[in-house]
């Protein structure tokens, strides 16, 4: 293993000046969002491609020499072609070098949504796609770029081990891109192919190793970053909907990283229980804070009387119609009116025998008697409202 | 609640205030003509209850063609001790009062405080109309309604049960079954009436389970794609291997090496083939003298067997010849004996013969004899009897002629007496002497005359006499007797007689002649029964036998002097004598032919034998023999040679494998062939896969398939959520219904007991059923056939508005015992029963008005003056107002 020149400092005169570069990665083009309503689970998807057109926006405005894109650019291979021409399109505000390697979703294989895109011609000039193991370089900035794009769609075998050995031009830059699982960092639940050595850039002696797969922004250690996926998509709370600043001074020197918002919704995931008044009051609070970029998922379990369960269906109706996508289940929610609920329902004789008998339902029946107990009590209530009581 | 005035103004009919005062707290009985105004009444208190005063839906009640009209209805009533007054005005002015006592209630307030009182309900929209009526629904009946309470108790069911429920200490829930109409009815959005899922939510399930097909197809594609693009990269890889390193180069190389070794292994395999084809020559030669030698060795042992057989074969012809000349000794003292037996039996024959000729001949003398004698006795009395027949015939008279003979002369007889009779007797008594003759006769002495003819008596001398008898019939008698004898005598004559008498002997002779015949005759018979010929047959057949037996011992030999044997054991022995030659001829014809085969097989013995010793004897044959002896030694040298030159060839082959060789050759030319095709084969399906992605990937099948599982997880939910909703309403309905019930039963006792109470009035130990919704059900009562019971539709039309009237009275008791309101008004009911039933009727009605006030509609005054109650002509009311 032989290197023209050290992790050091400034050695040779010729040492290629300050770089910037935008690190990104996990863009799913193409993802839907099929557990949402339509009229959500669209906008959502929008939002992927308005997420690409902000970093273009962003490569712009901070003057970076290269966007770098590490995988899973495509959420699938076979996505349409207007899919692929929107992708493409969107990349147009940024006219510098857009580098990409595949990811695991948009791996290189033999066909893929790479081939179908050369085919449709939509692969602009200024994008580097690198689809094998290799080296691309960018003489004027002193770059070079050590790519370990997915050939497959999961490998066992370190792909950035090559890094180690290849030798570039001295006093470049050395970066690396790859996609994949750094070793004994990541939670057991992710995606274990795809392995790449946690010490790769150290080895390597790479400047900076810009890696995709973790949706979340994720520093490895202080040359080794996850960029996260700059539009989140997933409730699963972690630090996305950023892209990554990368400013190295010379070859050699630590990378100055900011992690900068690019993301358009906030997802989130709430659970609460409700055992006393105020916790209703807590919930009715969170859903009173719901804006606009929300995606809230709100779990409420607990038990609530017919008053407090009307604000809490009126707080949802109003944060609904605020939010991007408010989903409420209520399913462990037991609705338990109180006797004088069932007095102000009207609900006298065998009427009220029923709803105390489907309130005090325990076992497996208790969720159809809940069910029930609901809908009895909304009958009533409408009854009420329309004074037909005599 | 008792109803003490009612007041309406400008009300249909009643276009003047008319006023309804002084109602009795019991039974009111209101009568007058039809058009009356009755109806109108009942209908004013109804609508001051149950139209909303604002209601634009009650034209009904303005008088005609008054379009200025404001209808209006005064009610005084009490319930509960507390005056009520109840006042209100429709259309032109729509008002509502009510004073509660001190309280006073305005409006919509006013009306539904009574609503709720009475436990009925308003119409949302339009006229008030029977299913909001409640209870008031059920105890005012109306005109022509009273059979109809199932409608009119479902309709109050909510109000009764609440109302009745405070009876029991429970609360029935307010409009309970509404509720439950609606559960049902939203139920039934998604249910059918067994549970099966239908309208949205069937549409849900199916598209939840078409979106999966979808999903599933897509995912397949998505699986099948994928699998491609594999099988792209492994073709390709392949592809480059085989382009770079051309496998079937090398192949083919090895091929070349493999066809090299097997030319070589080729020539030694012709040297083979040549070698062997001589081996098979020498060995033929050798086997070809080893054949000869062998065939002269075997000659030489065929000399000596037949040597041996000659030998054996004469020693048999000798035993042969020594057996044939003993059987011919045998067989000819045998024949001698024969021939001395059979000239013995000839000469016992020929004794035995002459023993039976002579017998014959003796026979045969005395039967001639004897056949002779009686020849001649037989032909002696044929003789005879031929003779009498001749003389017979002779004598015969034929008998008509003989019984024409006595006739005539038994009627000459008889003439002869009469002429007798009457005949002139004329007596003589001549002297001695004298003669006279008379007729020609002479007559002397003493005679008698009779004279039948008239005679002249010649007296010679005298002269003559003529006398003529008297009488005409001596004359007849006379002349017939003539005629007769002339006849009788012609007769005689002809049959040469003299007289009768002779005739009757000849007759007589004759008889005797013949019967002496036939006695000949059958003496004759007895000797000769054949006849005649026949015993002269016999004769001659004796005579001749006779001659035969004489001639034929004429010719035998004379007998001979020595002694001769019996016949039967002449036979014997020459029977004997004949089978002991036969059996020696035998003997001697079957040594004779074993001596003659015996020959034969010892003379071709002997020429075989001949044969062989002198080919064996031939010097040439010696001499070849010993040079194919020598031939075959050296053909044996040589063929030893050439096995091992062959075995040595063979294993040079054998260790070269050659079939293994060719098989190589084979194979490795079919592997580079093959090699090369595959590679084209694969450059092809390269190709071809890389089209069938391209057109695949540009479908986006992905994108396409994560639609389809957004759609479907959709769809899920909402089959999801609807089936929580189909359950929760399936659950929510069957408690609710469950609960309602339960009520109802706890109600069905009390109204049980009003009931049979009334009913007991109208069919004594009959009994009415209520059932769950505590409508009247069946009606069982005692018939003459044991009870009978009918459900309450199958009852008569009178019957049931009986059972609707009495059901209602029930009711209000219920009611009333629950502190309810009742009022009961009955508006010409009961016109369908008849006497006996109405007058029952009356009863459970005063009944009924001793709790309740009753008021009772009627256009039939006649038929209820029985009722201890003033009737109140509506008519003369009326007019008293008018007065007024």
């Amino acid at each position: 293993m032989k290197h023209h020149r050290s992790a050091g400092g400034r050695e040779h005169p010729d040492d290629a000046p300050m770089i910037r570069v935008l690190h990104s990665a996990d863009w799913q083009i193409g993802r839907l969002y099929g557990s949402f309503d339509p009229d959500d689970a669209v906008p959502l998807a929008e939002a992927r491609f308005a997420a690409v057109e902000r970093l273009a926006a962003l490569a712009v405005s901070e003057k970076v020499d290269a966007v770098l894109v590490a995988g899973d650019v495509f959420d699938a291979q076979t996505v349409s072609a207007r899919t692929i021409r929107r992708l493409f399109n969107a990349l147009a505000g940024y006219a510098g070098p857009w580098i990409m390697i595949p990811g695991n979703h948009d791996a290189a294989l033999a066909e893929s949504v790479w081939s179908h895109a050369a085919r449709l011609e939509a692969l602009p000039a200024n994008l580097h796609l690198v689809l094998e193991p290799r080296v691309v370089e960018f003489p004027q900035q002193g770059l070079a770029l050590l790519c370990a794009p997915l050939t497959q769609r999961h490998t066992f075998g370190d792909l950035t081990e090559w890094f180690d050995a290849c030798e570039t031009p001295a006093g470049w830059y050395r970066i690396g891109m790859a996609h994949g699982a750094v070793q004994g960092v990541l939670a057991e639940d992710i995606d274990s192919a795809n392995p790449i050595a946690r010490d790769r850039a150290r080895r390597a002696k790479l400047d900076y190793l810009a890696l995709g797969d973790w949706h979340g922004t994720k520093c490895i250690d202080e040359r080794t970053w996850y960029s996260g996926t700059p539009e989140p998509d997933r409730f699963k709370a972690n630090d996305s909907g950023q892209a990554l600043l990368v400013e190295i001074d010379q070859p050699g020197a630590l990378p100055r990283v900011t992690p900068i918002p690019v993301g358009q919704y906030r997802w989130g995931q709430v659970a609460r229980r409700l055992d006393i008044a105020s916790d209703l009051d807590e919930v009715i609070d969170t859903l009173g804070k719901v804006e606009a970029k929300d995606v809230l998922e709100l779990t409420v379990a607990g038990q609530v009387d017919l008053d407090g369960y009307r604000r809490l269906l009126a707080a949802q109706g109003i944060a609904h119609a605020r939010a991007r996508s408010l989903r409420v289940d209520l399913s462990d929610l037991r609705f338990t009116p109180t006797a004088e609920d069932i007095a102000s329902l009207h609900a006298d004789g065998y009427l009220g025998e029923v709803i105390a008998e489907l309130r005090d339902t325990v076992g497996d029946d208790a969720r159809r008697a809940q069910d029930a107990l609901t809908i009895l009590t909304g009958l009533l209530s409408e009854r009420n409202a329309r004074g037909v009581t005599p | 609640m008792k109803l003490s005035r009612l007041r309406v103004a400008e009300l249909r009919q009643f276009r003047e205030p008319f006023e309804l005062a002084n109602i009795l707290p019991g039974l009111n009985i209101f009568t007058g003509a039809n058009e009356a105004g009755k109806s109108t009444l009942v209908r004013a208190i109804r609508a001051a209850y149950f139209e909303r005063h604002r209601s634009t839906s009650v034209d009904d009640l303005r008088p005609y063609g008054d379009s200025a009209a404001t209808p209006l209805i005064e009610l005084d009533f009490e319930i509960d001790g507390t005056p009520y007054r109840l006042t209100k005005s429709f259309l032109q002015k729509k008002r509502c009062e009510l004073t509660v006592g001190t309280r006073r209630l305005e409006g919509v307030e006013a009306e539904d405080f009574m609503a709720e009182r009475l436990g009925f309900q308003f119409a949302l929209k339009g006229a008030s109309r029977e299913e909001h009526w409640g209870i008031p629904g059920l105890l005012w009946i109306e005109q022509g309604s009273a059979q109809v309470v199932r409608d009119a108790v479902v309709n109050a069911s909510d109000h009764l049960r609440k109302a009745l429920d405070e009876s029991l200490g429970e609360v029935a829930a307010s409009g309970g079954d509404d509720v439950v109409a609606q559960v049902r009815k939203l139920r039934e959005e998604l249910l059918t009436g067994t549970g099966k899922p239908k309208a949205n939510y069937q549409k849900a399930l199916d598209d939840a389970s078409n979106l999966a097909e979808q999903v599933a197809a897509l995912e397949s594609a998505v699986a099948n794609y994928r699998d491609q693009v594999d099988q792209l990269r492994r073709l390709r890889d392949a592809h480059e291997t085989d382009t770079r390193e051309q496998p079937w180069a090398s192949l083919r190389a090895q091929q070349a090496n493999a066809q090299e070794a097997l030319r070589a292994v080729e020539e030694l395999t012709g040297q083979l083939d040549r070698e062997r084809e001589t081996l098979r020559q020498v060995s033929g030669l050798r086997d070809l003298l080893l054949q000869r030698l062998a065939s002269a060795e075997l000659q030489k042992q065929n000399l000596a067997s037949r040597e041996a057989t000659l030998i054996s074969v004469t020693d048999q012809y000798e035993l042969a010849a020594e057996l044939e000349r003993q059987c011919l000794l045998a067989e000819t003292s045998s024949t001698g004996r024969l021939a001395h037996a059979r000239t013995a039996l000839l000469l016992a024959r020929q004794e035995a013969n002459r023993v039976a000729l002579r017998r014959q001949l003796s026979d045969a003398q005395m039967r001639a004899a004897d056949l002779r004698s009686l020849l001649e006795r037989a032909s002696a009395e044929h003789e005879r009897a031929a003779l009498l027949k001749r003389e017979a015939a002779l004598l015969r008279i034929e008998p008509h002629d003989l019984t024409t003979l006595k006739a005539q002369q038994a009627r000459l007889t008889e003439l002869q007496i009469r002429q007798t009779a009457v005949a002139t007797r004329l007596r003589f008594e001549l002297d001695a002497g004298a003669v006279i003759e008379l007729a020609g006769e002479t007559v002397a002495g003493n005679d008698e005359r009779l004279l039948i003819a008239p005679s002249t008596l010649s007296i010679a001398g005298v002269g003559l006499v003529h006398i003529a008898p008297g009488g005409s019939d001596l004359t007849e008698l006379a002349q017939e007797q003539r005629a007769l004898l002339d006849e009788h005598h012609a007769l005689l004559q002809r049959l040469g007689l003299a007289s009768t008498a002779e005739a009757e002997a000849r007759e007589q002779s004759h008889a005797q002649r013949l019967a002496d015949a036939a006695a000949a005759e059958k003496a004759r018979k007895l000797l000769a029964p054949k006849g005649l010929d026949a015993l002269r047959g016999d004769l001659d057949a004796a005579d001749a036998r006779r001659s035969e037996a004489a001639a034929a011992l004429e010719q035998l030999p004379e007998p001979r002097e020595d002694v001769v044997l019996p016949l039967d054991a002449a036979e014997r022995d020459h029977d004997g004598c004949r089978e002991a030659a036969e059996a020696a001829g035998q003997s001697l014809q079957a040594a004779r032919h074993a001596l003659a085969t015996v020959t034969s097989q010892r003379d071709s013995a002997r020429q075989e034998r001949d044969a062989l010793k002198a080919a064996e004897a031939d010097p040439a044959l010696q001499a070849e023999l010993a040079t194919k002896r020598a031939e075959l030694l050296e053909a044996g040298v040589k063929e030893l040679a050439l096995r091992a030159d062959i075995k040595g060839i063979e294993a040079r082959i054998a260790a070269s494998r050659p079939d293994i060789l060719r098989q190589d050759v084979d194979r490795l030319r079919r592997s580079a062939e093959e090699s090369e095709r595959q590679h084209q084969a694969r450059d092809r399906q390269i190709v071809q896969i890389k089209a069938a992605l391209d057109a695949v990937g540009a479908q986006g099948l992905e994108e396409d398939l994560a639609k389809r599982q957004s759609e479907r997880t959709l769809a899920v939910r909402r089959a999801d959520e609807l089936r929580r909703r189909a359950d929760a309403l399936d659950h929510l309905l069957g408690r609710l219904e469950l609960r309602r019930q339960a009520l109802t039963r706890r109600l069905q006792a009390p109204l049980q007991k009003h009931l049979d109470r009334y009913l007991q009035l109208l069919f004594p130990s009959g009994r009415l059923e209520v059932d769950e919704q505590l409508v009247p059900g069946a009606l069982t009562r005692p018939g003459p056939r044991g009870a009978e019971a009918g459900s309450f539709e199958t009852l008569s039309y009178g019957a049931r508005e009986q059972m609707g009237v009495i059901s209602r009275l029930a009711y209000a008791d219920l009611l009333q015992e629950a502190g309810r309101p009742t009022l009961i008004i009955l508006d010409d009911a009961l016109v369908h029963s008849d006497a006996q039933r109405l007058a029952q009727m009356k009863r459970v009605l005063f009944d009924a008005a001793q709790r309740h006030q009753v008021l009772l509609f009627t256009c039939h005054a006649a038929n209820w003056r029985d009722m201890g109650v003033p009737l109140r002509a509506l008519d003369e009311a009326r007019n008293a107002i008018a007065a007024t």
